[in-house]
């Protein structure tokens, strides 16, 4: 209970609703300006995939009855094409249908940040019952637990990043939220809500595949803990400690004391998530029926998001790249690329396995950086959930550093941006400088970030050997 | 905070272990680096190059003139009758238009009035980080007062119509100037020989600009029409303002032709040339050019133009051309004397190595240096020296040329002659461009007409100045870090399991983060606070002054008691060597600053680094000064005030206007007027003031003032 109450203590500090509540007031102000910051048309915000003024042209083709994909103007997928299509061009009380959009947007954001809250209340639950059953928690005299939920959930509402995809009329805040869905599903235990998160933010952009590794996991394994043999060890060594344990943490205790795996959750898992799956594409083909059939939805989605046909700029480095290279490389250097994501799985499964929440933020920084269309609506996701760790990462290097990048280049690129395409003075490096010098700054935040969680690990394990 | 990875493991990697030795002799380094930095830019005008001209196509000067002296003449005598329409009649402004638009019409060209009202600009605060918005048509539009453009176009017999080169001649149409009209008989007596000759590929347009309200206003509300006036906007101001003005005059003259009164376009602009002819002669045996290229915002046009119209003026026509400087630079004894060591160091370095050359002569260093100084000066203010300035906001590259005649009334044929060859060759060399201007240098400032100093140098000087910031930040950051983590080892080392818990030492710079952020918040807030005073239309300057000043005031003490970090009474709370956090923050704004103004515009970044890179390096606080006692101490602590005197942006246009033009008497409100113009110029440079300068001038001033 005396944990209970230093995050409480916390808690009350940081008046979570009042900020959530005044979040959403600022983005409804933010949005009747929206005509004058004009962010729909900027490359940071909206890609080709996400962009809602292409939905709108494809529900007008829709509407005069031809294919939405055809003219290789949108690119989404056909379920949120008649979801969010009619609220496009419908007009209510003097609202335009891009207002709607964004009232939607918001709506979402403000379901994911919930959602994030909870996922990181039980995270941090699991943290502190993780210490006390290693018997460690005497250490915490003086410190504090900071509620890692509540601050990624503020984190992720007041991202300058997540405001304005979120006001700049695109559709990366519903994908975020199936993601975070899938990730809250899978931690709190629901299973259907997580295969469902997992299968439709799939559906919607492909990337949250690699996501499945970690649910599995979370599934499986239970949330995150350190390593498993210092828990056997500790068992071995008092059985009796425990036994003092709350009653409502025995049956988590139960849950991660074990080493073994729970197949039949995942199983159970991988059965709803055909389910869901075998709807959505139902569902699209049903769509989709005059106009091509599913084969044309895969190719004009999947295979536009894998073939990187739109070589337009955006905060990706792959644009310049495939802008550049020969044709006859082009195929390879799109395995090469593809791969470089793949490529990082499975060391990461295996080194972070105990980790599954913290191996999901890892895959989507690295496929938000790798990405083909990659938006400011992926970073926020991934930094929103990096301060999920915020108890584990305390010691986190450079972090100062980091965060002036980020500031830095943000506010640099769309100055490079106007020098190369509105004032004609600087040419696309300029632009493309600053692409790169946030790609290497996401890959500092996840070397750092992946380094300081394995030094936590390690501390861990030389406080349990001492004790 | 690489020092905290130093602690952590023992042998770091290469590139972290250079890190460690440049912030641990960081002091040294920020001295070298800030003197090197310095010196760079007082060296710029050695390291200027000779111009040259990058484009293959344009060949300036591979073809002889045309202009004969007949079409001089022809435009001598159309100046004559401009000036006899200036004498005789009670002018309302319509008679000239009238008369160019008929002679426009006998030389073979078609014409086109465009009548329009001066719109004041509004400021847009984000248009550097967005793209432009054009096209706004007013919305009271009234016919009280407005000005009309007469347009002539040539199209070109071996063009597609897809191109078009400009010329502009501002004149009043009120009141026409003798140099006005001459200005206009030179692009007249151009534009009836290009309408006759068989080379042309590009469309040529002649816009004569009535600048009656201003030459930029004229210019600009052409061009923004010319790029997104519909139709139906251009009925719509017609409609309102009824037949009864243009539309009348427009019937009497274009009627012959049988034109609409529709807005006539030629296809994208190529260039454009400004041409003006000075009210005073030059009083040197040449004729004399000058060329003013600065746009908005320290915009440059290609250097290919200038190269163009250097070479042809110089080698063609025997004119002389010059580029402003600031006079009062040129008879300082400090810049002679660095002059002259500069030239003794070049000489000892050729006698050693014939092979060196470098080095000037002491006088062209001078005059490189007066140059170059009012190249950084036009570029950091942001407003644009002519009308050409308003073309580089639509990407077209131009300048304004303004001749000065040798004699001032005869011999006005010759004048002609010579400023319309040289017109013709300019427009004659463009026109053989393939692709727009993309060849030469964009960024670049000038130390003569012949000579630069392109991005690649200037950027040296600049690199040097702020590369201190990011060193001396790292170092303080990992000074107080590692202060704070020493303490904690210190206390928790005997009781052996305290190293074990999560402390948040390396996050500790969150709520230092957090100031900083509110203080340039606060900037934000004072970068809009004039937008609101000046609904309030009869204040004096001096009254606005102070109101904003006033309010600036109750926002940052709002701000702090809001955010409850800045507060002065609770600085006592603050930990001991928190400013040295304070400090490490501020000092990482400022270099995100002014890099971010260095991309946006060059000078401005250069000249607010001089003012804000030793202002944020020495900041201390003064109680530690008062209490060590001792001079070097005290030295600084006097250096620290100076600064923070100096650094206050007030006081510093004061200091700035008084050692540029001493003869002016200095007020304060000059200072307002001068944010006021920089304001409705939508400079760079006032954004910069109230959101990068002011706010790290706030937080040096509050470092100094901590309570130990």
């Amino acid at each position: 209970m005396e944990d209970r109450s230093t995050i409480g203590s916390w808690r009350n500090k940081l008046g979570f609703w009042k900020w959530a509540i005044a979040s959403v007031f600022f983005r409804l102000i933010l949005t009747y300006f929206s005509k004058n910051l004009n962010l729909s048309s900027r490359p940071e915000v909206s890609t080709p995939l996400t962009s809602l003024r292409r939905l709108a042209e494809g529900y007008w083709l829709k509407q005069l009855s031809m294919s939405p994909y055809s003219g290789s103007m949108y690119h989404g997928s056909p379920l949120l094409l008649s979801i969010l299509g009619p609220l496009t061009v419908k007009k209510i009380g003097g609202l335009s249908g891009e207002l709607l959009c964004s009232l939607v947007s918001l709506v979402a954001d403000f379901i994911s940040a919930i959602l994030i809250r909870a996922t990181g209340a039980s995270l941090v639950r699991a943290y502190l019952h993780n210490w006390k059953s290693l018997g460690l928690d005497k250490l915490f005299k003086g410190n504090e637990v900071v509620p890692s939920g509540d601050v990624a959930a503020l984190v992720y509402l007041w991202n300058p990043f997540t405001i304005v995809s979120c006001i700049g009329f695109n559709t990366s805040a519903i994908e975020n939220m199936f993601v975070v869905m899938s990730l809250y599903g899978a931690s709190a235990g629901l299973v259907p809500l997580a295969a469902f998160g997992w299968v439709v933010s799939l559906h919607l952009s492909l990337y949250p595949i690699v996501l499945v590794i970690p649910v599995v996991f979370l599934l499986g394994y239970g949330l995150d803990a350190p390593p498993r043999k210092l828990f056997v060890q500790s068992n071995l060594q008092g059985e009796e400690k425990r036994s003092a344990c709350h009653a409502e943490l025995k049956s988590m205790n139960d849950k991660f004391s074990k080493t073994n795996f729970s197949w039949w959750r995942v199983v159970i898992f991988f059965l709803w998530a055909s389910v869901w799956t075998s709807y959505v594409v139902i569902m699209c083909a049903i769509s989709m029926k005059e106009y091509g059939g599913l084969g044309e939805m895969f190719k004009r989605t999947y295979g536009f998001i894998l073939a990187i046909e739109d070589l337009s700029p955006n905060i990706g480095v792959l644009w310049y790249f495939f802008a550049e290279v020969f044709d006859f490389f082009r195929n390879f250097f799109l395995i090469v690329f593809h791969v470089n994501i793949l490529f990082m799985i499975l060391p990461l499964a295996i080194r972070l396995n105990h980790r599954p929440c913290f191996l999901a933020f890892l895959y989507l920084a690295v496929s938000s950086m790798l990405k083909s269309y990659p938006s400011v609506g992926d970073s926020a996701l991934y930094m929103s959930l990096l301060v999920l760790f915020v108890n584990e990462l305390a010691e986190m290097q450079f972090t100062f550093f980091l965060f002036c990048g980020y500031v830095g280049i943000s506010l640099l690129s769309p100055v490079m941006h106007n020098l190369w395409i509105w004032r004609g003075t600087g040419n696309a490096n300029f632009y493309f400088a600053t692409a790169i010098g946030y790609a290497c700054f996401q890959i500092i935040l996840v070397v750092e970030s992946v380094s300081a969680m394995l030094n936590h690990d390690r501390k861990i394990r030389k406080l349990c050997n001492k004790v | 905070m690489a020092e905290v990875a130093a602690v952590v493991k023992p042998k770091p990697r290469p590139i972290i272990r250079i890190g460690l030795f440049l912030i641990s002799y960081s002091f040294l380094v920020s001295i070298i680096c800030c003197v090197a930095g310095v010196l760079a830019l007082l060296l710029l005008p050695v390291l200027a190059k000779n111009t040259y001209i990058s484009e293959n196509a344009l060949m300036p000067g591979s073809a002889s003139p045309m202009l004969s002296s007949a079409d001089a003449s022809d435009g001598h005598m159309f100046l004559n009758k401009i000036m006899s329409q200036n004498s005789i009649s009670i002018n309302t402004g319509i008679e000239i238009p009238e008369m160019i638009g008929k002679h426009i019409i006998e030389s073979g060209g078609e014409v086109n009035y465009h009548q329009f009202q001066p719109i004041s600009d509004n400021f847009h605060p984000l248009q550097f980080f967005l793209g432009p918005d054009v096209g706004i048509v007013q919305e009271n539009y009234s016919c009280t007062s407005y000005g009309i453009n007469t347009v002539g176009i040539v199209r070109a017999p071996r063009g597609d119509g897809k191109e078009a080169i400009v010329i502009v001649t501002p004149y009043n149409s009120v009141k026409t100037t003798t140099s006005e009209a001459l200005s206009l008989g030179v692009a007249y007596s151009v534009f009836s020989l290009l309408s006759r000759v068989s080379w042309l590929a590009k469309d040529i347009i002649w816009l004569a600009a009535d600048s009656r309200h201003g030459e930029h206003a004229a210019v600009a509300a052409w061009l923004r029409d010319y790029y997104a006036l519909s139709r139906a906007d251009l009925e719509k101001s017609l409609d309102m303002c009824g037949p009864s003005s243009v539309l009348g005059l427009e019937l009497t003259s274009v009627k012959t032709n049988g034109e609409s009164n529709g807005f006539r376009r030629a296809g994208t602009m190529a260039a454009a040339l400004v041409i003006k002819v000075a009210d005073s002669s030059t009083g040197f045996e040449k004729d004399g050019l000058k060329i003013y290229a600065e746009a908005s915002n320290g915009q440059m046009p290609n250097l290919d133009l200038i190269n163009i119209v250097n070479y042809l003026a110089v080698h063609g026509q025997g004119l002389q051309v010059r580029v402003e400087k600031i006079w009062s630079l040129l008879d300082s004894w400090w810049l002679y004397s660095l002059g002259e060591l500069q030239e003794l160091l070049g000489k000892v370095a050729k006698s050693l190595n014939p092979g060196w050359k470098f080095g000037i002569p002491a006088s062209d260093y001078v005059e490189g240096c007066a140059t170059l100084a009012n190249s950084l000066y036009n570029q950091a203010l942001g407003v644009p020296t002519g009308p050409h300035g308003a073309f580089r906001d639509f990407q077209v590259d131009s300048i304004t040329l303004e001749f000065s005649p040798r004699f001032s009334s005869s011999q006005r044929v010759l004048f002609l002659l010579h400023v319309g060859r040289l017109v013709e060759g300019v427009i004659r060399s463009v026109n053989n461009l393939l692709e727009k201007f993309h060849q030469s240098f964009f960024l670049y400032l000038l130390t003569s007409p012949s000579r630069f100093v392109s991005v690649g140098i200037y950027m040296i000087a600049f690199a040097l100045l702020i590369a201190p910031l990011p060193l001396v930040a790292a170092a303080l950051f990992s000074d107080a870090s590692k202060s704070k983590s020493g303490k904690d080892e210190a206390s928790l080392e005997p009781s052996q399991p305290g190293e074990s818990i999560p402390t948040f030492t390396t996050w500790n710079w969150i709520r230092t983060a957090k100031t900083v952020l509110m203080v340039h918040l606060w900037g934000a807030i004072v970068t809009i606070i004039p937008y609101f005073l000046c609904r309030f239309p009869n204040s004096s300057p001096i009254a606005s002054l102070l109101m904003w000043i006033a309010s600036s005031l109750v926002w940052l003490f709002f701000i702090c008691a809001a955010s409850g970090s800045l507060s002065f009474s609770r600085a006592s709370q603050l930990q001991i060597r928190e400013w040295t956090l304070l400090k490490a923050v501020t000092v990482t704004a400022a270099f995100i600053g002014l890099c971010l103004m260095s991309v946006i515009n060059y000078a401005t970044a250069q000249i607010g680094a001089l003012l804000l890179v030793p202002m944020c390096l020495m900041a201390v606080p003064l109680r530690i000064d008062l209490t060590a006692k001792t001079t070097k101490a005290l030295l600084r602590g006097a250096c620290n005030i100076l600064l923070g005197f100096v650094g206050f942006p007030p006081t510093a246009f004061i200091m700035l206007k008084g050692a540029l033009d001493s003869s002016d008497r200095i007020r304060l409100d000059d200072f307002w007027n001068w944010t006021e113009s920089l304001r409705a110029w939508n400079s760079a440079t006032y954004i910069y003031i109230c959101m990068v300068h002011l706010p790290c001038w706030v937080l040096c001033i509050r470092i100094l003032l901590h309570r130990r």
